[in-house]
């Protein structure tokens, strides 16, 4: 049997509740993997609470983890018992101690990126490549607008874009985050719970405004992000931590000069296995050389997810959360 | 004096007056232009009958034209009288001569007339932006262009054609689909009879294209969202069937992270720079001959009314023009 975080019906953090489970044997395809860290994302509070539909009941979120194999199915071949790996892909369960997944989603961790580590960056590294590398080029120069700076994808992002020779203008919510983004590099953090987000974009740009945003709030700054950008800019949503966007009138790009919106999302960016580990070699690479540092400023063990829950929700946490396993 | 056609109100085709204005002196930074041809686009209709807002009224409308210059304002320097110039777009054509701001007009070179520069920077220009910068169209792409046989598809077929895409486009009847045909069009897809969705997923071996240009809107716009490839540009430029209906933006991702872009010409020729370089792109086509610009229909500008009865009557085919 296995310790999991079951859900019964979605709802408030409460609902996960700690439980054993029987998980089998592998099947064909697959290895069982027996987790030593489990990333926290947004995605994961989406699930729990019903915004976004479960796949069934009873439920267990958590999209990735890292840990080391402990059994294969027979015609699994190129991973072996004691291989340490990460995944970020394919369903949803990654809150239990130890799970049956099938291989192709499974990255093998190099020996000097920890599981941890792992657990903590896959996800969220592998969401700023695909929108820092696979959008629009970001040329030195480029000034850039990226919201909730200082969260999980946030400083990653932020990071990556400075190593690029980017200017970045950040959000965050209180002058504790905006000194973390700071210190990750932000040029310009803007605490939008007491300043004007497009005064101060507007400020620091000229009047010009930004090429890009990313932007992962969604329902609370989209029009604001819009408002930021100069003529022909990108709005690249990638989240909607406020709640979705509702439809709008396409003329909206039109009055505010040619500008492109996109909706990025995993599942087409990490579409194979070989997209998987390309991805992840990328970001590996860029923890190695430190153009990329990932702060794990949270730690729970996995029965704490409830209380991890929260402090994500309320907008207590920093940079990444892992649960301990 | 010189005479223009002049709106005191907005309304049909007879709101159009041929009329005596008073033209001052090109102010500073300004060139006049005594214009030879004026270009007659389907938006002159839009702001005669105040679907489109004018800034005030009486007005003047026309947005492209072509001619000589007649003086140069104070701080003017690359023009002098005698130039031969065109520009787009710029509302307040429909008039014999006009004062336009020296950095919005270019240059028209000797292979091209200005006849042909009157029909085609409006046009012209916004193919440019659209296969060169919306999205960079490469060689081997194969593109979805809606409405191939109307005045920006005619010119976007061929100048497709010339950058070595294969251009699926779609046209509202049989003759059109041979028009856009002669244009370069591969695959014209006539709407009414073939589902244009089928038949670029046919073409494109279940990949879907890279981009579609898409100015029909309201009735094409859902279904072009799926003719795309993951990663690809819907650049919707133009309504002619109707406004789109309110979007949701996670649409985008369910189709494979799309990117949806409303440009404008004005975003895009925003420059100087911007615009010499997009003018100067379609005088080389035109120049080599690569893209061509039909002109069915020269009118005098004073029967400008007659004009829009035909346009709107659909009685025109091609471009259309004004002598002045």
């Amino acid at each position: 049997m296995t310790g999991a975080m079951v859900i019964h019906a979605p709802g408030p953090p409460e609902v996960m509740n700690w439980e054993d489970i029987d998980i089998g044997q592998p099947r064909a395809g697959e290895a069982r993997v027996r987790h030593t860290a489990v990333g926290i994302n947004y995605l994961d509070c989406y699930y729990r609470s019903g915004s976004y539909p479960s796949p069934k009941l009873p439920l267990i979120v958590g999209k990735e983890a890292a840990g080391v194999i402990e059994a294969v199915a027979d015609d699994v071949i190129g991973l072996s018992i004691g291989d340490r790996v990460v995944y970020a892909t394919g369903e949803i369960g990654a809150y239990v101690e130890e799970r049956n997944i099938p291989v192709e989603h499974l990255i093998p961790l190099p020996d000097d990126i920890d599981e941890v580590t792992a657990a903590a960056a896959t996800l969220k590294g592998l969401t700023a490549e695909f929108l820092v590398f696979r959008s629009r080029d970001i040329l030195p120069g480029n000034v850039v607008l990226v919201h909730a700076v200082a969260g999980g994808v946030g400083l990653i992002l932020c990071q990556w874009l400075k190593n690029l020779g980017a200017i970045v203008i950040g959000t965050v919510s209180t002058d504790e985050k905006a000194e973390i983004a700071r210190s990750s590099g932000c040029d310009y953090a803007v605490v939008y719970t007491r300043e004007n987000v497009v005064s101060r974009v507007k400020e620091f740009t000229n009047g010009k405004g930004v090429s890009i945003v990313f932007d992962s709030v969604g329902k609370d700054t989209f029009f604001c992000s819009l408002d930021c950008l100069r003529p022909l800019g990108l709005m690249m949503c990638f989240g909607q931590s406020s709640g979705p966007v509702p439809p709008f009138d396409i003329r909206d790009l039109h009055t505010r000069q040619g500008l492109y919106l996109t909706r990025a999302s995993m599942d087409v960016h990490a579409s194979s296995q070989t997209r998987r580990v390309e991805m992840a070699g990328r970001l590996f690479d860029a923890i190695r050389s430190k153009a990329v540092t990932i702060e794990i400023n949270q730690r729970y063990a996995l029965n704490e997810a409830v209380l991890a829950h929260k402090d994500l929700e309320a907008r207590r946490t920093t940079g990444s959360s892992v649960l301990l396993v | 004096m010189v005479k223009a056609i002049q709106i005191r109100k907005t309304g049909g085709p007879s709101v159009m007056k041929w009329q005596d204005i008073d033209l001052p002196a090109p102010g500073p930074g300004e060139v006049q232009i005594k214009h030879t041809y004026v270009g007659l686009n389907y938006i002159d209709c839009y702001f005669r009958t105040g679907l489109y807002p004018l800034p005030g009224l009486p007005a003047i409308i026309g947005m492209e034209g072509a001619g000589v210059v007649e003086a140069v304002g104070p701080g003017v320097k690359f023009f002098r009288k005698g130039n031969r110039v065109a520009y787009a777009p710029i509302q307040g054509a429909y008039a014999q001569k006009r004062n336009v701001p020296a950095d919005r007009i270019v240059k028209v070179p000797k292979k091209v007339t200005n006849k042909e520069a009157a029909a085609l920077m409006l046009k012209g220009t916004t193919t440019e932006y659209l296969i060169r910068r919306t999205y960079r169209v490469k060689r081997g792409d194969t593109v979805l262009f809606h409405a191939a046989a109307g005045g920006v598809g005619l010119i976007a077929c061929q100048w497709l054609k010339h950058l070595g895409a294969t251009v699926v486009g779609t046209v509202g009847s049989d003759a059109k689909a041979r028009l856009a045909k002669r244009h370069g069009c591969d695959y014209p897809i006539n709407y009414n009879k073939e589902d244009f969705r089928e038949a670029v997923m046919d073409l494109t071996n279940g990949k879907g294209v890279p981009v579609v240009y898409d100015s029909v809107g309201k009735t094409t716009f859902s279904k072009s969202l799926e003719c795309l490839r993951p990663r690809g540009v819907m650049a919707l430029f133009g309504q002619s069937s109707g406004p789109v209906p309110k979007f949701d933006p996670n649409q985008l991702a369910a189709k494979g992270s799309l990117f949806l872009t409303r440009p404008s010409l004005m975003a895009y020729n925003a420059t100087r720079r911007e615009l010499e370089t997009s003018a100067n792109a379609l005088f080389d086509v035109v120049s080599s001959g690569a893209v061509k610009i039909k002109i069915n229909q020269t009118y005098p500008l004073k029967d400008a009314a007659q004009a829009h009865r035909d346009l709107e009557g659909r009685k025109t085919t091609g471009s259309t023009v004004f002598r002045v």
